[in-house]
């Protein structure tokens, strides 16, 4: 196995807290991700995710809502848009982008791309990419591939193709990874340094998997839950100097109690000197800068062995 | 009939009553002078290895990574902060992948123990003995010593003549206690955890191949509070408590924090004794060997 392949996506160590700066002496970078997909599971965006309640609520009545208090707080958003719905509401998220949030691509249909060829997922790529651009009049900076509430795990799906597809189409960022609480570079290529930035995201501070998950049964709504992981991790990553990072959904968190308790973390942080709220992109582009890949990267050299009996 | 089912109501009662004889209690053994509990915190260090060897998408191995780029180093400050000394339970292949974490937990003076060389136990005999050795010698590089504790599934036996001294893997006990292979042989010391005070039973999305429909996770507060409540109640019987915590998920920082604030709690009371698994099973040999006899 050349390097670490298959099992590790970046270099052995994060920084260590001394060394996360934020620009202009700020303390904590906050990013706020709000995913507009309505898709369910890895289908993507299918008729009957669109002809639901839910989606209704959350592409008005509950995304009023959220603008509402992010605008109250002064708080700046990455919108994770699928481009189909890009496509179809075209105005509003022109309207997102006036309000200096920044639109993001959440794929073509918002669908698991792991089973696709490299082709097949190029051409869906390029589609979302176009599509995004005609309704935004620029090319996005950053792809997501967030969590569906039917797929079987909580981090969102990639092929093996994905990151070097962004990379060849330019993308700066990709929106959601694991292997770090503060941005990190995914290598796709040992040799090479090939990398793309990639941001952090955790389901423990994403609303779909608190406010009634799964779907159907007793006892499933647990706002109170998401609030304190909210609040614990923005303590937490504050004391420390990093990042924190939530993701909302329109057609979750925009209901009653939750917006409140969303009012409440937002009223919680505000007393917190030093914050950097930032969209992703902006995020990303002081992250390239400060700790270019080139410098910061630091890839030991694999000692893996491979023996009989064992995974390779 | 009646005859027919005597003999399964024997049966049944024979069968465990071999189960039970391979259990041998410690019912009151004796901590060190001035000691009430025990507390051992125990690091499954696995990171993405168990993701991998379930051939996971690439999302839930970053996930793992996490682990050990970020968590196990913070797990490490948080027990040298509380002059704890922890035992951090190392699958054989994670010394190829975090060689830098290991040798630093190993400076701090924690424990360094088996928990297989890919996170299972082979069937075959010939492979199951490779993988340990495998694992025994790469941690022993690291380390400096060979391990003497495993959390595994290993047989008993081989784990005996490679000279390990204890296991950390049941709890049908919630003390310390002593578990005989299947043939009445092979005592082995095992220092029992228990899943409700796991990390990952209360964070892990999708742990041991759950499905979405048994997701339930939490915040630390609750976990807080129940895990308190464990050892509250062994503080007051004079008990012991085996404390599970995962790089990749207690490394995250809300985690630690609420790990900080537990600890602190916990040191506020007398005779709360914070040793590795090796010392503890050192102690329960020295005090209450194993009874020597066969089923």
């Amino acid at each position: 196995m050349p390097w670490k392949q298959s099992y590790t996506i970046s270099d052995e160590t994060s920084l260590r807290d001394d060394q996360v700066h934020w620009p202009d002496g700020n303390r904590c970078c906050v990013s706020v991700v709000v995913d507009l997909s309505v898709a369910r599971g890895p289908d993507g965006t299918r008729a009957a995710d669109l002809l639901h309640p839910d989606a209704q609520f959350g592409a008005h009545d509950g995304l009023d809502q959220l603008l509402a208090v992010l605008k109250h707080f002064g708080i700046v958003a990455t919108f994770a848009v699928p481009a189909v719905i890009a496509q179809l509401r075209a105005d509003r998220i022109r309207a997102l982008l006036a309000d200096g949030h920044e639109i993001a691509a959440n794929g073509l249909k918002h669908e698991d791309v792991s089973g696709l060829s490299a082709a097949e997922e190029k051409a869906r790529l390029d589609l979302a990419t176009g599509i995004l651009t005609k309704v935004t009049g620029h090319k996005p900076t950053g792809w997501f591939s967030l969590p569906r509430q039917d797929d079987p795990f909580a981090g969102g799906t990639i092929s093996p193709h994905t990151m070097d597809l962004l990379i060849d189409a330019g993308y700066e960022y990709m929106g959601n990874g694991l292997a770090d609480d503060i941005p990190h570079y995914w290598v796709t290529d040992f040799a090479s340094r090939r990398s793309i930035l990639t941001l952090p995201y955790y389901y423990h501070f994403d609303d779909q998997w608190f406010l009634m998950f799964p779907r159907k049964g007793t006892g499933l709504e647990r706002a109170d839950e998401l609030f304190r992981n909210w609040r614990a991790e923005f303590n937490a990553q504050y004391k420390r100097g990093r990042h924190f990072s939530m993701t909302l959904h329109p057609g979750a968190v925009g209901w009653c109690n939750r917006m409140q308790l969303l009012e409440d973390f937002f009223t919680h942080t505000r007393n917190f000197p030093g914050l950097w709220n930032p969209t992703s992109a902006a995020c990303a582009r002081w992250w390239k800068q400060t700790y270019p890949a080139s410098s910061h990267l630091n890839l030991e050299p694999s000692i893996w062995r491979d023996y009989p009996g064992s995974l390779s | 009939m009646t005859d027919q089912l005597e003999r399964e109501i024997a049966d049944l009662c024979a069968t465990a009553r071999r189960y039970d004889a391979r259990h041998q209690r410690i019912p009151d053994l004796p901590w060190p002078a001035g000691t009430r509990i025990a507390v051992n915190f125990t690091a499954d260090f696995d990171a993405m290895l168990l993701r991998r060897l379930l051939n996971e998408p690439p999302m839930q191995l970053a996930k793992g990574e996490f682990g050990g780029r970020v968590g196990i180093w913070r797990l490490i400050d948080l027990f040298d902060a509380h002059g704890i000394k922890a035992t951090i339970f190392t699958p054989g292949r994670i010394c190829e992948l975090y060689p830098q974490a290991l040798r630093a937990a190993v400076r701090s003076g924690h424990e360094i123990a088996d928990h297989m060389w890919e996170h299972h136990v082979p069937k075959d005999p010939a492979l199951e003995r490779d993988h340990l050795l495998k694992t025994a010698a790469a941690l022993e590089k690291i380390a400096g010593r060979r391990p003497v504790g495993s959390r595994s599934e290993h047989t008993l036996g081989l784990l005996k003549q490679e000279g390990f001294l204890y296991i950390s893997h049941e709890s049908a006990d919630h003390r310390p206690y002593y578990l005989r292979d299947a043939d009445g042989d092979n005592a082995m010391l095992n220092l029992p955890f228990h899943y409700a005070i796991d990390d990952a039973m209360f964070y892990s999305f999708a742990w041991l191949g759950s499905g979405n429909a048994a997701q339930r996770i939490t915040d630390p507060d609750r976990v807080f509070d129940l895990w308190w409540a464990a050892f509250w109640q062994q503080y007051r019987v004079g008990g012991y408590l085996n404390i599970v915590v995962h790089p990749f998920v207690s490394g995250r920082a809300l985690r630690i924090d609420m790990l900080d604030r537990l600890i602190t709690r916990m040191k506020t009371l007398p005779g709360v004794w914070f040793p590795t698994c090796e010392q503890v099973a050192r102690h329960c040999l020295e005090t209450y060997p194993p009874k020597h006899h066969a089923v």
